[in-house]
C-alpha cells in the first residue's frame, strides 16, 4: 500500500513530516517498507492544446500538430497516436530537460530542430518521457482544469510515498482512511473523514435500476448508484497525481475516481455503463454451469459453479448473462467507453472467503480482491457510494441521481466483554483508564461500561464496522498497547517452577564426535526427484510434493544417501571426503538418520605414505561410536536386495546393540559410476544411536592367559560365524576373542583362508594355571574341528 | 698411576672396550686385584705402605674409568641425538579435519545461551499437517494470512512446516505448564530462491507458559538472548504486527552494528507475542498466558559471518563448507 503524504495530510490535521512518519507508522504495526521521493514535473513543460493535427507526408506515424499554450502556437512534430485536435497534453519547451528513462545520465535536453522539413518548437510529452507515471503508449492527457499555459512543475510537484507492508489483519489500512484513524488515534488530532459531507440518496424513489442479489451469503450488501449527464475524458491533474503516486496509470475520470476511492476509503467498487445493464438489472450470483465471462484484462474465463458473479439479464429480457467476476475483476465490455454519458456504480461487500478462493482459481491479483479477501467494511457502501459517486459527477461534468438502489445491509460486529485492568495484567504496563477509554473510541469503537454489579473494571466495547481482526479482549489489549507504545513493554524475567530435562534431540553429542573424528557435516535439501532416488537406489519416494519447485524438486527424500553421495560428486576434486549428515528422511514415518559418506584418501600422503579409505575405517568408525555408547555394533552380511545401493560383496546391515538400525558398505560401482564417484563407503543408520548407562564396575586385577588359534576355513565361511564357535566353546572365563591375523594363499587351497583368533581368559579372583587354560583351549579346538574348519601350525 | 692403565682407557672408543679395560685391571683377575692379592707375600712393615701405594692406583684407575666413560656416553648420546634429527618444518601427518555446519554451531550457540536460562530443548516433525501448522495455529481456513506462509504441500493433503510454530501445539499436547520451551528445525516456504531466500531454512522457536506471563517477560527473553549474542545491554525493539497464533503480537529487532558496513542499524529478526486464546483453547489450557517467539537462523549465520549467499548452506561444497570449521 503506497502512502502519498501530501494526501495523508489532508485527512491527519497537524501531520508530521515524513521521516517522523516513517518512525511513527512501524510503531502502530503499520510497516514502513521504503520511502519513495517522486519528482515533481520537470521544468520548462507548460500545459498546451493541439488546435491543428496533419499527418506528416512521409511518414507513417509522425503528426505536425499546432498547439497552443495559451500565448502563442508552435509546430510540433509528434509520433503519439493520440496526438489528436483538441487533446490538451504537455508541452516540453526548447531547452526544458526531461527525465527520460529516469536512470541517471538519461536525461535529454528538448531542441527546436528540424524533422522532415518541418521545423518542430517543443515536445509533446508522454508520463514517461515527464517522469511522472509509468505509460509511454501516447501523451499525457490533462481535462480542462488548467488554463493553457501553466507551468507543469507547479501543478505537478514532489511528492514524498510511504511503501506500507501490511499484515492481512490489517484490511482497514489498505484505504488511506484507516492509515489516517491509527496515526489520528495516536497524535490525539482530529481525523477529517474524506466521506463525511456525503448523504446517500433515497433508496424510495425510482431510478430504474434493479439489484437481485440471489446469494446473499456471497453479497450481503450492495449499493446501486445512477450518476447521469457524464463527459468522459481525462482526469483533472490533482486526480492523475494520486493515481501516479500510488503507482496506478490514469485511464479515464470515471474509472480514475472508482481506483481513487478504493484507495481513499479502501472501498473497491465498479462503474456499468447503464446501457450494459438490460433492463437496469444487476443480479449477483453463483455460475452457472458451463457459463463463461470476458473480463477486462481481454482473457476470456471458464467459470467454476462457486465463482460469485455480476450478472446482469440477458437481451430480450430472458435469462441472465455473466458481466463480471465479483469482487475480482470487472467484464471486458460493461466497463465505461469514450461515448459513456450515465453510470450505474455498483459498491457493494463481498464474503472475503468468496472472493479469495475465486481470485485463487483464477490466477488473477486485483486490487479489489486484495481488499476483498481481507475484508471491506461492509457498513460502508451507502457512504462511499454516495462519495464516489459525487467525485465522478464532479469530475465528469455530471449528475448523481438522487435516488439509490440497495440490497441487503450489515449488522453490528459483536461486542467484545473487556477489562482495562487486563492491558496491564498481560502488558505489564500500566495505561490510565481514561486514556484506554480515549485509544479505543478514536479507532471507532463504542465503550459502555457494563453495569454497576460487574464493577468499573467491566466494559462492553463495540469495534467498529470496519475492523474485522476485533473480536476477543486481548484483540483490544493489542489496540490499547500499540496506541499507547510498545516501547513501554519493560524486560523481566518470569519466576517459573520448571526444570528442564537434559536431553540432546538435536544429536548434539554425536555431531561433535564425527567432527572430531575428522568428518565434515553437511545439510542436504529434503527435497528431491524421482529420478535422483533412483540413480542412488534409494526408496521409492513415498511423500510427493504437489506444488514443488521442479520435478527434481518434487518428492522429499526416502534416504539421506542420494544428498551425501551428490555432495561427494560436488567435490570430486578433493583428494579424500569424509563427510556426514543428520537428517530426516521421509519413508512411511518421518525418520531422524545419520548418513556417512567416505573415499579417497583419510590420513593424507603427502611426503610419507598415507592411507585410503576402506570398509574397516567406516566399520571403525561406527565402532568407535559404539564403544562410547557401551553397546556392541556388529555387521551382519546383507541379503541381496537388502542395501541394492551397495556392493554385493561389501555390504552389511548394522547391528547396533541387537538391533538392525541401518546399512554400510562400499558403494555399488554401478551406483558410484553415475554419480562419477572412485570407490566410495556409505553408512546410514537411523536414531538415536542406542546407549547403555554409565556404571562403573570392579578393575580387574587378575593377569589374562592367552592363546593364539590360527582356523583355516572356506572364504565364505564369515569371520563372526567363526568367532562364535569359538566364543561358545571357549567357557565362562573367555574376557575377548579376536582376529589378529587374516591369511590367504600356499599352501592353503584358494578358497580357504586361515584366520588367527588371539583368546584371552581370565579368573576374577586368582591366576589361571596352564592347564587350565589348556583345557579350553582344548575344548576350543574341538568344536572348531566338529564345525568341519581345519587348524592351522 | 699405571700408565698403561691409562693409555688403555684412553684407547676405548665404547663402552664395551672401556668395560674390558676395567675387567682387566679392576676385575676378580685384574691386575690391580692381583696386586692387592699379593700384598700378604710381603714383609708386615712394607704391607701398609704398598697397600695404601695399590690403593691411590686403583683410584686413580676408577676415576679415569669414570671419566672416560661421562665421556664416551655424552659421545654416544651425540651421536644418537644426531642421528635421530628430523626436518621439523616438514607438513605434519593427520587424518581429515572434520567440523559442524555452520547453521549447526549458530543452533548450538542459541541452544547454549536458552539452556542457560533454563529452556527446555525438543525438536518436532518437518512433514506436518495442517492441523499443526495452521488450524491449532488459529489460522482460519481460507485466510489471507495462509498466502503469507507459502506452503509446499504433499499430495495426500501433508505439508511441509512453514514455521517450527507447530511444536508449540504437540508440546502443549504433551506437557503441563509452566515450562520453558525452544524448538530449533528446518522450516520450508514455496517462495522464488535467491541470495537470501531459500525454500528450506531453519528456524528457533521459544514457548514459555505459565500462570502469569507477561510480555514484559517476553521482552526480557529477547533481551536475554540479545545479550548473550551481543554483548551486554544490546538494545531490543517489539513492533505492533500479526501472527494468527498471538496477541498481541509484535516483530523483534536488535540494534547491532553491521560488521560490513559498520553501521549502526535495527536487525530484525523474527516474530513474537502473548500465545493465542485460541490456540491455548485448542490445547485445553485454562488460566495460563504465554509468550512465543520465532526467528530464522540462517540470517544470524549469515549477517554477522560475511556468507553472501543463503543457498551456500545447502550446496555442499567443501570450499565453503572447511570455512565454518573452528570456533564461531
Amino acid at each position: 500500500m503506497n502512502v502519498p503524504v501530501s494526501w495523508l495530510a489532508e485527512l491527519v490535521e497537524e501531520l508530521p513530516d515524513a521521516a517522523r512518519l516513517s518512525d511513527l507508522l512501524p510503531g502502530l504495526g503499520l510497516g514502513v517498507e521504503a520511502v519513495h521521493e517522486l519528482p515533481a514535473a520537470p521544468a520548462g513543460v507548460v500545459v498546451a492544446r493541439i488546435v491543428e493535427a496533419e499527418p506528416i507526408v512521409g511518414s507513417d506515424h509522425l503528426t505536425m500538430t499546432v498547439v497552443d499554450d495559451g500565448t502563442t502556437r508552435r509546430t510540433v512534430v509528434c509520433g503519439a497516436p493520440n496526438a489528436q485536435v483538441g487533446v490538451v497534453s504537455a508541452l516540453a519547451l526548447p531547452g526544458a530537460v526531461l527525465p527520460s528513462t529516469g536512470e541517471p545520465g538519461t536525461e535529454m535536453t528538448v531542441q527546436r530542430r528540424e524533422v522532415l522539413g518541418v521545423l518542430s518548437d517543443g515536445m509533446l510529452c508522454s508520463p514517461r518521457e515527464l517522469g511522472v507515471y509509468d505509460y509511454a503508449g501516447g501523451l499525457i492527457t490533462f481535462a480542462d482544469d488548467l488554463p493553457l499555459g501553466t507551468e507543469l512543475s507547479a501543478a505537478w510537484p514532489a511528492e514524498t510515498v510511504l511503501e506500507l507492508e501490511l499484515t492481512p489483519n490489517r484490511a482497514d489500512a489498505f484505504g488511506m482512511l484507516g492509515v489516517a484513524r491509527d496515526l489520528a488515534a495516536k497524535l490525539n488530532v482530529p481525523l477529517r473523514h474524506p466521506a463525511e459531507r456525503d448523504a446517500p440518496g433515497d433508496e424510495e424513489a425510482d431510478d430504474g435500476l434493479t439489484v437481485e442479489i440471489e446469494d446473499a451469503a456471497g453479497c450481503p450488501h450492495l449499493v446501486l448508484q445512477r450518476i447521469d449527464g457524464l463527459t468522459i475524458g481525462p482526469s483533472p491533474v490533482w486526480l492523475q497525481r494520486r493515481l501516479a503516486a500510488l503507482g496506478l496509470r490514469p485511464r479515464n475520470n470515471v474509472v480514475d475516481v472508482t481506483n481513487y476511492v478504493t484507495y481513499e476509503l479502501g472501498q473497491p467498487s465498479h462503474a456499468y455503463d447503464r446501457r450494459v445493464l438490460e433492463g437496469g438489472v444487476l443480479q449477483v450470483r453463483r455460475a452457472r454451469p458451463g457459463e463463461g465471462a470476458e473480463l477486462l484484462d481481454g482473457e476470456r474465463y471458464e467459470l467454476d459453479p462457486a465463482d460469485l458473479v455480476i450478472a446482469t439479464r440477458a437481451q430480450g429480457g430472458h435469462g441472465s448473462k455473466a458481466v463480471g467476476l465479483a469482487g475480482v475483476m470487472g467484464g471486458l465490455h460493461d466497463s465505461v467507453r469514450a461515448d459513456t454519458s450515465s453510470v450505474a456504480l455498483e459498491v457493494a461487500h463481498f464474503d472475503p472467503v468468496s472472493v479469495r478462493k475465486t481470485a485463487k482459481r483464477h490466477g488473477l491479483h486485483t486490487d479489489a480482491h486484495l481488499r476483498f479477501e481481507r475484508g471491506v467494511d461492509p457498513a460502508l457502501p451507502p457512504r462511499a457510494a454516495a462519495h464516489c459517486a459525487r467525485l465522478i459527477a464532479e469530475v465528469g461534468g455530471g449528475t448523481v441521481h438522487p435516488a439509490t438502489s440497495r440490497a441487503g445491509g450489515s449488522g453490528p460486529r459483536a461486542a467484545i466483554a473487556f477489562r482495562p485492568s487486563r492491558v496491564e495484567f498481560l502488558m505489564a504496563f500500566d495505561v490510565p483508564v481514561a486514556l484506554q477509554r480515549r485509544y479505543l473510541e478514536a479507532l471507532g469503537c463504542t465503550v459502555h461500561e457494563t453495569g454497576r454489579e460487574e464493577g468499573p473494571d467491566a466494559w462492553t466495547v463495540q469495534p467498529p464496522s470496519w475492523r474485522f481482526d476485533l473480536k476477543i479482549e486481548e484483540d483490544l489489549i493489542e489496540e490499547v498497547a500499540r496506541l499507547h507504545g510498545y516501547e513501554h513493554i519493560g524486560a523481566t524475567r518470569p519466576d517459573l517452577a520448571f526444570a528442564p530435562p537434559r536431553t540432546d534431540p538435536t544429536h548434539r553429542a554425536l555431531r561433535d564426535e564425527l567432527a572430531a573424528a575428522g568428518l565434515q557435516e553437511t545439510i542436504a535439501y529434503v527435497f528431491t526427484g524421482d529420478d535422483e532416488l533412483a540413480r542412488a537406489r534409494a526408496p521409492e519416494a513415498r511423500v510427493r510434493l504437489s506444488n514443488p519447485q521442479g520435478v527434481e524438486r518434487s518428492r522429499l527424500r526416502t534416504a539421506l544417501h542420494p544428498g551425501l553421495l551428490a555432495a561427494a560428486a560436488t567435490n570430486r576434486h578433493e583428494a579424500g571426503l569424509a563427510l556426514f549428515e543428520i537428517g530426516r528422511a521421509f519413508l512411511e514415518h518421518e525418520e531422524e538418520r545419520l548418513g556417512v559418506v567416505l573415499s579417497g584418501a583419510w590420513e593424507r600422503g603427502g611426503w610419507r605414505e598415507g592411507s585410503e579409505v576402506d570398509l574397516w575405517r567406516l566399520k571403525g568408525l561406527l565402532e568407535t561410536l559404539a564403544e562410547r555408547r557401551r553397546v556392541g555394533m556388529a555387521f551382519r552380511p546383507a541379503l541381496p536386495d537388502e542395501a541394492p545401493m551397495l556392493h554385493p560383496g561389501a555390504a552389511a546391515i548394522v547391528v547396533w546393540d541387537g538391533r538392525e538400525i541401518g546399512v554400510a558398505g562400499r558403494v555399488h560401482p554401478e551406483v558410484a559410476d553415475a554419480y562419477e564417484l572412485p570407490e566410495t563407503y556409505l553408512a546410514e543408520v537411523a536414531l538415536p544411536l542406542a546407549a547403555q548407562r554409565l556404571t562403573v564396575g570392579e578393575v580387574p586385577r587378575q593377569p589374562y592367559a592367552e592363546r593364539d588359534l590360527a582356523i583355516v576355513a572356506g572364504d565364505d565361511v564369515p569371520y563372526a560365524q567363526l568367532e562364535r564357535t569359538v566364543v561358545d566353546a571357549a567357557g565362562e572365563l573367555l574376557v575377548e576373542a579376536f582376529p589378529f591375523d587374516v591369511y590367504r594363499g600356499a599352501p592353503l587351497p584358494d578358497d580357504q583362508r586361515s584366520v588367527a583368533v588371539r583368546m584371552r581368559w581370565r579368573h576374577p579372583a586368582r591366576a589361571l594355571r596352564d592347564e587350565e587354560v589348556d583345557a579350553r583351549l582344548n575344548d576350543v579346538i574341538a568344536a572348531v574341528r566338529s564345525a568341519g574348519y581345519g587348524i592351522r601350525g | 698411576m699405571h700408565d698403561e692403565a691409562r693409555a688403555e682407557i684412553e684407547a676405548a672408543t665404547d663402552l664395551r672396550a672401556l668395560q674390558e679395560v676395567r675387567v682387566r685391571w679392576l676385575g676378580k683377575k685384574g691386575r690391580i686385584t692381583a696386586e692387592l692379592k699379593g700384598l700378604g707375600r710381603l714383609p708386615p712393615e712394607e704391607r701398609r705402605e704398598a697397600g695404601q701405594r695399590i690403593n691411590v692406583v686403583k683410584q686413580a684407575i676408577q676415576e679415569a674409568l669414570e671419566a672416560r666413560k661421562d665421556q664416551l656416553e655424552r659421545a654416544e648420546l651425540a651421536r644418537r641425538l644426531a642421528a635421530e634429527r628430523v626436518d621439523v618444518t616438514l607438513p605434519g601427518s593427520h587424518g581429515p579435519v572434520g567440523g559442524l555446519h555452520l547453521l549447526t554451531k549458530v543452533t548450538n550457540h542459541l541452544l547454549d545461551v536458552f539452556r542457560g536460562l533454563g529452556y527446555e530443548v525438543v525438536t518436532g516433525p518437518e512433514l506436518e499437517t495442517d492441523h499443526y501448522n495452521f488450524g491449532a495455529l488459529n489460522f482460519p481456513p481460507e485466510h489471507p494470512a495462509r498466502d503469507e506462509q507459502d506452503t509446499f504441500w504433499a499430495e495426500d493433503g501433508r505439508l511441509l512446516r512453514t514455521h517450527t510454530s507447530p511444536m508449540q501445539v504437540r508440546y502443549m499436547e504433551t506437557h503441563r505448564p509452566p515450562f520453558k520451551v525452544v524448538v530449533p528445525g528446518k522450516v520450508f516456504r514455496n517462495e522464488a530462491v535467491d541470495a537470501t531466500h531459500e525454500a528450506q531454512f531453519h528456524q528457533l522457536e521459544a514457548l514459555v507458559v505459565g500462570e502469569r506471563i507477561t510480555m514484559a517477560d517476553l521482552r526480557g527473553a529477547i533481551q536475554e538472548m540479545a545479550d548473550a549474542l551481543f554483548g551486554e545491554g544490546t538494545r531490543t525493539r517489539l513492533q505492533p504486527s500479526f501472527f494468527p497464533f498471538v496477541e498481541p503480537g509484535a516483530e523483534f529487532a536488535i540494534w547491532w552494528t553491521h560488521p560490513k558496513t559498520g553501521k549502526e542499524e535495527w536487525l530484525e529478526l523474527g516474530g513474537c507475542g502473548m500465545v493465542h486464546p485460541a490456540v491455548f483453547e485448542a490445547a485445553g489450557y485454562e488460566g495460563v498466558t504465554g509468550f512465543a517467539f520465532g526467528f530464522g537462523i540462517e540470517r544470524l549465520a549469515m549477517v554477522p559471518y560475511g556468507v553472501p549467499d543463503i543457498r551456500w548452506f545447502y550446496q555442499s561444497d567443501l570450499r565453503v563448507l572447511r570455512q565454518f570449521r573452528g570456533a564461531l
